[in-house]
């Protein structure tokens, strides 16, 4: 195996042009390193952790500019990140273990992929983007583009995620972040539902409503026809409960070893309903009429 | 405080081997560094079950640094098991379960070993897959075991397949009782695999001595069983093999190899020594000790019982069907307690239970923490809520109407000699606030109860040997994995030699020095070696008496030890030290070695004289379900047990503790996962799901007392008692909680779901 | 093709020639012998092998190996000070909190990590510092117990939060 320790961004990206589909980044290495105790070792592995620059929490200009080799734990404790974006910093609470938190980075969640990434739901509903470099330059992208499927994103095997770029949420915004679980934080979520909505100034209808959904699609994915069902709509009971109803539908879970697909989709509408319904609680003091 | 009547039982002193294990000190067998050792390591069937028909190691014995490839083939013919002799240590022409070893190799470095064993050409044969042990009954399904006969004792009508074992229980005339019953409750309970879990990864070590010896290093439960083992299937004489324990980082059963005789690696590392002409270690990984080593199986539980109107128990009927796995293993024994356990422990006059062991292409059943106990547990006490429920009666006050006492005879046992069981029921209700605390909407509380009989078999010795300082090294086949030899065995030298615990050292087991053992298994640890150690210290101090009369004046009937010093009762002027009465010894007597043993025999005529005196357990929770998505919380858990004098209290709630938190783990988010080609889907921790300390409620024991047992000082036994009614107290906590009553375990969040929604459902 | 790196374990320095896959538990177990560092799930599941990394507790079985190049690393073998064991090793000790003993070592670690942080856990962040550790043996009650006695020792006398050291 082939290993390097690139200083900068610039030899990063050039060993990945040069290997392409041979190499392996490795960030924290939670994931990586079990790969190659238990698959396959790659045949180029590329240790980003030595380029410096690459962890900070920064607000500039109405965005938290998260640098890819944050530790998940950084997010964790950081009180920017808690003030202003509550809602990545509940993923980040409910992260695996504190020891896990220690070594696992927000760039290596991301890029890892899987539908089930705790941060990832949250960031797309948060409208994040990715600020990537490739050998001709950076381009930002969109989380609502990135994912292509489990492991895959626009990355492809050349691009290097550089910084995760959050624009703050209205002041007006509330968001919640739950994952299903047998155990707790520990386990990888069974489901995740993310959600902020944003009443309009009489306090009754939602001007907007996002709602994320992990684990339960080959990617994490939004909920777009049950936010369609609520956006400029009086939040009542029923059009909640219907909301969630509609989540479900749009999420295609697989049964696996950890649940039936059938039973997620019972969990994305009940999450999908809480979610909404602790939001728009915490957000206006009051329940959801009806 | 110690009891008045003793110095130091009774307290919890600091844990022999504590300071070691809190330093790190590298004490366990996969801390084991020896001198030019080769890495070992298993090649496991791909396939659940298949003809083995050819094996070709030539590639992967061209590996450079490939000391030694192994198969069947370089192996004597010779299978081993504990009921019936159907196992090969490497498979021989079938395979029958994904971990079946089939290969194993030798070389220089791990590295190395994972590369030669992907290039060992295995070609198999596929064979019809079967799973489920009801459909392995069937005589349609595939035979697992062609030339193992059914078991004898079977009805000459069933038609039956793959059965390994067969227990029939039956008491009275249980038809006629049941069709005089005033209710009858017909209920059918289903518990699945699970896996001990261990933390420390099963390893082995075997290095052939210059003297033609071989020494095996295991971190095994029973080292004389792996003595005997290595011997049969390497086909030696048992005096070439040396088998040396190391400290334990836990069992549970599941390291018992040679009591179970399923998944051994010891011998497969001995034959790879012998043909590297090295020293060989494997370690396994925790991915392939879910898949391969020995489990708690699961089982089915058919249990139908009669009732008066009073609720008087008139009869009890059922069936197991206990799921051995591809070997018999452990399954005979484990699905016979399990059969006379659906019996219950309360007066039950007719009975009648059919108990099927049945082989399935899977793991292995072992000797796992109570094994048969937690299963038919789950099905009794589940059982009892139901019934109580259609009575309308208080389930604590309906178990309490049918409450055996001193004298009665319960199922599998003629005679009770005491019985706590209704104490322990009473105070559980106390504890937990049985009708008085006030519960929250979908809060349940859930009372269930068991008993555990230290299992009955072979006894084991002590020696106690008082060195010229004074200090005492002891003797016992027992090993530690946080078991006896850390807790009860040095207070009872301590106690009965009159020396600070400080001073006792207990070793570990070397098959040449140590008194043979059955094994550390069974909740037999203080009850056979506690005794023992006791008569072999009470011996070491009439050697020292005798040998110090002389010298003070005295009979040695009026001595005793204190502090260290021989000394005359009542006149402590009187004394000589006890390390100048040791060292007097080497000219003497040589030594001062106190000898003792556990009378077996003498423990079974005393129980069939005058009654089993097994402990009982009363366990009661308080949950919490969210009924949108079917989570369960244990808010509090309260577990009351009768273990006899309590020789460490903090070592037997420990105990007690450990093996309820086993059974919670069991109760919400542990099982084996299956495809349907029998392949383990969550062998590594992400799926496999332990439980963690978030999810585990404080475990608030209580221990009752006044019920002496068989054991030293009135001691029973403690390890695996915990285990039994865990599963039944959180189950009946959910149905009181939502009004719905799951059977099938584990009561995950979705079998939960599933559970409220099936009831949910309008009847057809 | 191998790396050359330098750390400091428990206050000695040590320099080692290794390869690039190998991970940080193995480098401590097997290379430098450090068998104070369990090895149990080996994929970061189960808190066995938690080591403190500059002070952060990690699962050194998920750690690349070459990451440590100039790190400050501490063992549980790095904790007794002139043959007087921490407190959070004697509060295991005493509360039964050592069964088999093979969690012990990433258990006094996480929790040693937890008091420099905080002389004063609550239940919530004790729950937090070792969801990470599991436990067969003992069903965790006990080491709750040590813990909060670890806790209030650290404490000091006076019962107060003193000042954390450094």
């Amino acid at each position: 195996m082939d290993y390097f320790e690139p200083k900068t961004l610039r030899e990063a990206v050039s060993l990945l042009a040069r290997y392409g589909e041979k190499a392996k980044v490795i960030a924290g290495g939670t994931d990586v390193l079990v790969d190659m105790k238990f698959k396959e070792e790659p045949l180029c592995l590329v240790n980003i952790k030595r380029i410096p620059g690459m962890s900070y929490i920064r607000e500039e200009k109405g965005s938290l500019r998260i640098g890819a080799l944050t530790p998940i734990r950084e997010i964790e404790t950081s009180p920017l990140v808690r003030e202003k974006l509550p809602l990545l910093w509940e993923s980040a609470h409910q992260f695996a273990s504190l020891q896990i938190r220690n070594t696992a980075t927000i760039g290596g969640n991301v890029c890892r992929a899987s539908p089930s990434g705790e941060t990832l739901a949250p960031l797309l509903v948060l409208e994040a983007s990715a600020i990537a470099r490739f050998s001709k330059g950076e381009k930002k992208l969109p989380f609502t583009e990135l994912f292509l499927g489990p492991g895959k994103t626009l990355l492809g095997a050349k691009g290097l995620l550089r910084e995760i770029e959050v624009p703050l949420p209205s002041k007006e915004s509330r968001g919640t972040y739950l994952k299903h679980a047998v155990r707790g934080a520990m386990d990888i979520a069974m489901v995740g539902v993310a959600v902020l909505v944003t009443p309009d100034g009489g306090g009754k209808k939602a001007r907007d409503v996002r709602i994320g959904l992990g684990a339960v699609a080959p990617t994490p994915i939004r909920a777009k026809r049950a936010e369609k069902a609520l956006r400029g709509k009086t939040m009542a009971r029923a059009l909640v409960e219907e909301a969630a109803r509609i989540a479900a539908s749009e999420s295609s879970p697989i049964s696996d070893q950890r649940s039936s697909a059938e039973y997620r989709r019972w969990i994305v509408e009940t999450l999908t309903r809480r979610g909404l319904e602790q939001s728009w609680k915490a957000v206006t003091g009051k329940e959801v009429d009806g | 405080m110690a009891k008045a009547e003793y110095s130091v039982l009774g307290t919890s002193i600091p844990r022999l081997g504590g300071v070691e294990r809190v330093t790190g000190a590298g004490i366990f067998g996969v801390d084991l560094m020896l001198q030019d050792a080769l890495s070992g390591g298993i090649l496991r069937s791909q396939y659940a079950h298949a003809k083995i028909v050819s094996i070709d190691t030539s590639e992967a014995k061209s590996i450079p640094g490939v000391r030694a490839v192994v198969t069947a083939a370089d192996a004597p013919d010779v299978r081993y098991g504990r009921t019936t002799i159907d196992r090969y240590m490497l498979a021989k022409n079938r395979v029958r379960y994904m971990g079946d070893p089939v290969a194993a190799v030798a070389a220089d470095s791990p590295a190395i070993v994972k590369q030669a064993l992907k290039k060992i050409k295995v070609v198999y044969e596929p064979l019809p897959v079967v799973l489920d042990p009801e459909e392995a009954m069937k005589p349609s399904a595939p035979a697992l075991h062609d030339d193992m006969p059914l078991p004898k004792n079977l009805p000459a009508d069933a038609k039956v397949k793959n059965v390994c074992s067969y227990t029939v229980v039956h008491m009275g005339d249980p038809d006629k009782a049941m069709a005089e019953a005033d209710l009858v409750v017909d209920e059918v309970y289903e518990t699945k695999m699970i896996h001990p879990q261990y933390l420390e990864p099963r390893m082995a070590a075997a290095r052939l001595e210059q003297n033609g010896r071989l020494t095996v290093w295991a971190n095994a439960q029973a080292p004389f069983a792996v003595r005997t083992d290595v011997a049969k299937l390497l086909a030696l004489p048992l005096s070439r093999v040396r088998v040396l324990s190391t400290d334990i980082g836990g069992g549970f059963g599941g390291k018992a190899s040679g009591i179970t005789s399923g998944a051994a690696i010891e011998p497969i590392c001995a034959l790879l020594a012998l043909a590297a002409k090295r020293t060989v270690m494997i370690v396994l990984d925790k991915a392939e000790e879910t898949i391969s080593t020995t489990i708690r199986s699961g089982a089915k539980l058919y249990i139908k019982t009669g009732v008066k109107k009073d609720g008087t128990i008139v009869a009890r009927t059922g069936k197991v069907v206990y799921d051995a796995g591809a070997y018999s293993g452990f399954g005979a024994m484990a699905g016979a307690r399990c059969t006379n356990m659906l019996g219950g422990w309360y007066l039950t006059p007719n009975v009648h239970i059919d108990g099927y062991v049945v082989y399935t292409n899977k793991q292995v059943c072992g000797p796992v923490r109570g094994p048969g106990g937690p299963q038919a547990a789950f099905a009794v006490e589940s059982h009892m809520d139901s019934i109580a429920a259609k009575l309308g009666m208080d389930p604590a006050e309906f178990r309490l109407k049918n409450m055996p006492e001193a004298g009665d005879r319960i199922v599998g046992v003629p005679k009770l000699r005491d019985v706590s069981l209704g104490e322990t029921i009473r105070i559980a209700k106390e504890k937990i606030g049985w009708g008085k605390v006030k519960l929250k909407k979908n809060q349940g509380i859930g009372i269930a109860t068991g008993s555990w009989i230290e299992s009955a078999g072979p006894g084991g010795g002590a020696m106690v040997k008082v060195n010229e300082d004074g200090s005492v090294t002891v003797h016992i086949g027992k090993i530690d994995m946080g078991t006896i030899p850390g807790f009860g065995i040095p207070l009872i030298v301590a106690e009965e030699l009159g020396v600070p615990v400080s001073d006792v050292m207990v070793v570990n087991v070397d098959t040449d020095a140590s008194p043979w053992d059955a094994g550390t298994v069974g909740s037999r640890g203080i009850i056979v070696s506690g005794t023992a150690t006791r008569l072999a210290a009470i011996d070491a101090r009439n050697q020292l008496f005798r040998l110090a009369a002389n010298q003070l004046e005295a009979s040695p009937d009026d001595l005793e030890i204190k502090d260290k010093q021989i000394r005359v009762k009542g006149t402590p002027s009187k004394s000589v030290p006890l390390a100048t009465v040791a060292t007097a010894a080497h000219t003497a007597i040589g030594e001062v070695i106190g000898r003792g043993y556990c009378d077996n025999k003498a423990m079974e005529a005393e129980e069939k004289a005058h009654g089993s005196s097994q402990p009982f357990t009363a366990h009661a929770c308080i949950v919490e379900v969210d009924p949108d998505t079917g989570n369960v919380k244990i808010l509090r858990y309260v577990a009351v047990h009768d273990i006899g004098f309590p020789i460490h209290p903090a070592a037997v709630e420990g105990q007690i503790e450990g093996a309820a938190a086993m059974s919670i783990g069991q109760a919400l988010c542990e099982q084996v996962v299956f495809d349907k080609n029998g392949r383990t889907l969550n062998p590594s921790f992400v799926d496999y799901l332990m439980p963690t300390i978030n999810m585990m409620p404080r475990i608030e024991t209580t221990l009752v007392h006044g019920y002496p047992g068989s054991g030293p000082y009135g001691a029973k036994g403690a390890g695996e008692i915990g285990c039994v009614p865990v599963l039944a107290a959180i189950a009946n906590a959910i149905y009181n909680a939502i009004g719905v009553r799951v059977t099938k375990l584990p009561l995950s969040p979705e079998n939960v779901m599933r559970a409220i929604r099936e009831q949910k459902k309008p009847a057809s | 093709m191998s790396l050359n790196i330098r750390l400091v374990v428990n206050g000695t320095r040590h320099r080692a020639k290794i390869e690039p896959a190998l991970s940080l538990l193995d480098f401590l177990r097997d290379t430098l012998g450090y068998k104070g560092v369990k090895i149990c799930c080996n994929t970061g599941e189960c808190g066995a092998c938690t080591i403190l990394f500059d002070g952060k507790p990690v699962n050194s079985c998920v750690v690349l190996a070459a990451d440590a190049a100039g790190a400050e690393l501490v063992t549980v073998e790095g904790l007794a000070e002139g043959g007087r064991l921490h407190p959070v090793q004697q509060a295991f000790i005493d509360t039964g909190a050592v069964q088999c003993g093979y969690c012990t070592p990433g258990f006094i670690i996480s929790v040693k990590a937890l008091l420099d942080r905080t002389r004063n856990p609550t239940a919530e962040e004790i729950e937090e510092a070792v969801s990470g550790n599991i436990c067969r043996c003992t069903g965790y009650t006990k080491i709750v117990d040590a813990i909060q006695i670890a806790a209030r020792q650290l404490q000091g006398p006076t019962g107060l939060t003193s000042k954390a050291r450094s």
